[in-house]
């Protein structure tokens, strides 16, 4: 080999070994950095993910206070006030002691289902479905309004926080019908069919424009649709004025 | 010992890719990439075939290349054509076959047969670099970003970037600078390996599962 040859054969290999590394070092460094970006995404994802459902239980344990301080106000405290006024008839009224009696067993009574209900290991072995079912007999017993469920399937498989989600949508889609729309009516239906799982709520209130939301009911509407987009669910809510409120909710099991 | 032994290792690294290729084939058998298993096969039997007519007949083989080269970026387009879905992508590769198409005609009528086409291969070459970086694109912009070492036609694609990418400035250089043949061998000798060698860890590291598509 001459000179010559020596010298364009370095020339074009060094050429050509410096574009290659140049191609190859690029293409890493954009790969990386795609990567690293996703990677991120993913776990601020998840995080906003285990907030919400973080956030979800304290609303829920907030809700559960408030349904105590209810029941203890509305229900035990009027049967206690009851036998109170029974037990001071008693010097007129033999009989009445024995009614007081009577009174303060059904208060017993009324005690009993109350911390059963608020028991944190009752709670968290609820399916979705009894957990709603409780929540119709509450409304039924503190008459708020006629509530009934109708289900498919009483026990099917979701993953917890999925269904804890799904309960405090749907507990504050009850609590808007409870507070705004004087329904007396609230139908509940769980159908659950190959991994599909659909629920719909309605009431016979007064409804409202869904176009023009007031500040406080917005919001509630506003956190069910966050939520729903947050599990992959399909949320459509109905409602137009004086003809009550329909929330459809469609999971499809293991979109997320 | 004579060089011309040298020019067999492609050869041996393109059987062993093969090789490697068959055996790990039920990695990949579902996708477009089983594709790939055999044009490896094709290209060696082009390459043997050569070979026999160049070296045992001491006949003309230059057809035999050219026809080589405008089958294998054919190959090319359509396995782009059958792994990216996007449509604009699509169309492009359409134009580009057409025109890639013409130019390969053009040769074949106008350009010497006794010599390689110079002309069908910068422009096939080219084009397959430009399909490789919308492949780049399309697992970029996906969530297969994250195991991309597990995917064989992205090893795929980046050998025929690597490849590619210093075979267009070879053809182009060694038109202004006379190479002697062991240069030309060393040059050609590392793109080889680095060509097959990419084939090859796409065959060993590829994982079934991420081999779908």
């Amino acid at each position: 080999m001459d000179e010559k040859g020596v010298q364009s054969f370095l020339i074009i290999f060094s050429l050509i070994a410096f574009l290659l590394a140049l191609t190859l070092i690029v293409l890493f460094a954009i790969f990386q950095k795609r990567k690293n970006r996703l990677l991120r995404e993913q776990q601020d994802a998840e995080n906003r993910y285990r907030e919400e459902i973080i956030e979800t239980q304290i609303e829920i344990k907030e809700e559960t206070l408030r349904n105590i301080s209810w029941e203890l106000h509305d229900n035990i405290g009027q049967l206690l006030t009851l036998s109170k006024i029974q037990l001071q008839n008693a010097d007129n009224n033999p009989n009445s002691v024995q009614e007081a009696s009577e009174t303060i067993g059904q208060c017993l009574e009324e005690l009993r289902s109350l911390s059963k209900l608020i028991n944190p290991d009752t709670f968290s072995n609820l399916s979705l479905v009894e957990a709603l079912q409780l929540e119709m007999e509450r409304f039924n017993r503190m008459k708020y309004l006629k509530a009934s469920l109708s289900f498919s399937q009483a026990d099917f498989y979701l993953d917890n926080k999925v269904e804890l989600i799904i309960f405090r949508m749907l507990q504050e889609f009850f609590t808007n019908t409870i507070k705004h729309s004087k329904a007396d009516v609230l139908k509940v239906n769980v159908d659950f069919k190959d991994d599909i799982l659909k629920i719909e709520a309605s009431d016979n209130g007064i409804g409202f424009d869904t176009e023009i939301n007031n500040a406080e009911s917005g919001i509630g509407l506003m956190n069910i649709r966050n939520r729903a987009i947050l599990i992959g669910a399909d949320v459509e809510l109905h409602s137009k004025e004086g003809e009550g409120t329909q929330l459809k909710l469609t999971y499809k099991k293991d979109t997320l | 010992m004579n060089i011309e032994y040298f020019f067999f290792i492609p050869l041996l690294l393109e059987l062993l890719a093969a090789v490697i290729g068959t055996v790990t084939y039920r990695k990949y058998s579902e996708s477009n990439e089983k594709y790939f298993l055999y044009f490896l096969w094709y290209t060696l039997l082009v390459e043997l075939t050569g070979d026999v007519v160049g070296y045992l007949f001491s006949a003309d083989n230059f057809w035999v290349y050219n026809g080589f080269i405008i089958t294998s970026f054919l190959f090319y387009f359509y396995w782009y054509y059958s792994i990216l879905k996007r449509k604009r992508f699509r169309k492009t590769i359409v134009v580009f076959t057409a025109v890639f198409l013409i130019v390969a005609a053009y040769s074949l009528v106008y350009e010497d047969g006794s010599q390689y086409h110079s002309y069908t291969f910068l422009t096939g070459a080219s084009f397959v670099l430009v399909l490789t970086v919308f492949h780049f694109y399309n697992l970029l912009n996906s969530d297969e970003v994250l195991i991309v070492k597990y995917k064989l036609s992205f090893w795929i694609s980046t050998a025929l970037l690597l490849f590619y990418m210093g075979m267009i400035p070879l053809m182009f250089l060694t038109v202004y600078a006379d190479l002697n043949d062991v240069s030309y061998l060393i040059i050609i000798l590392s793109m080889n390996l680095i060509l097959y060698g990419c084939y090859i860890i796409g065959f060993l590291w590829t994982k079934k599962e991420y081999n779908r598509f």
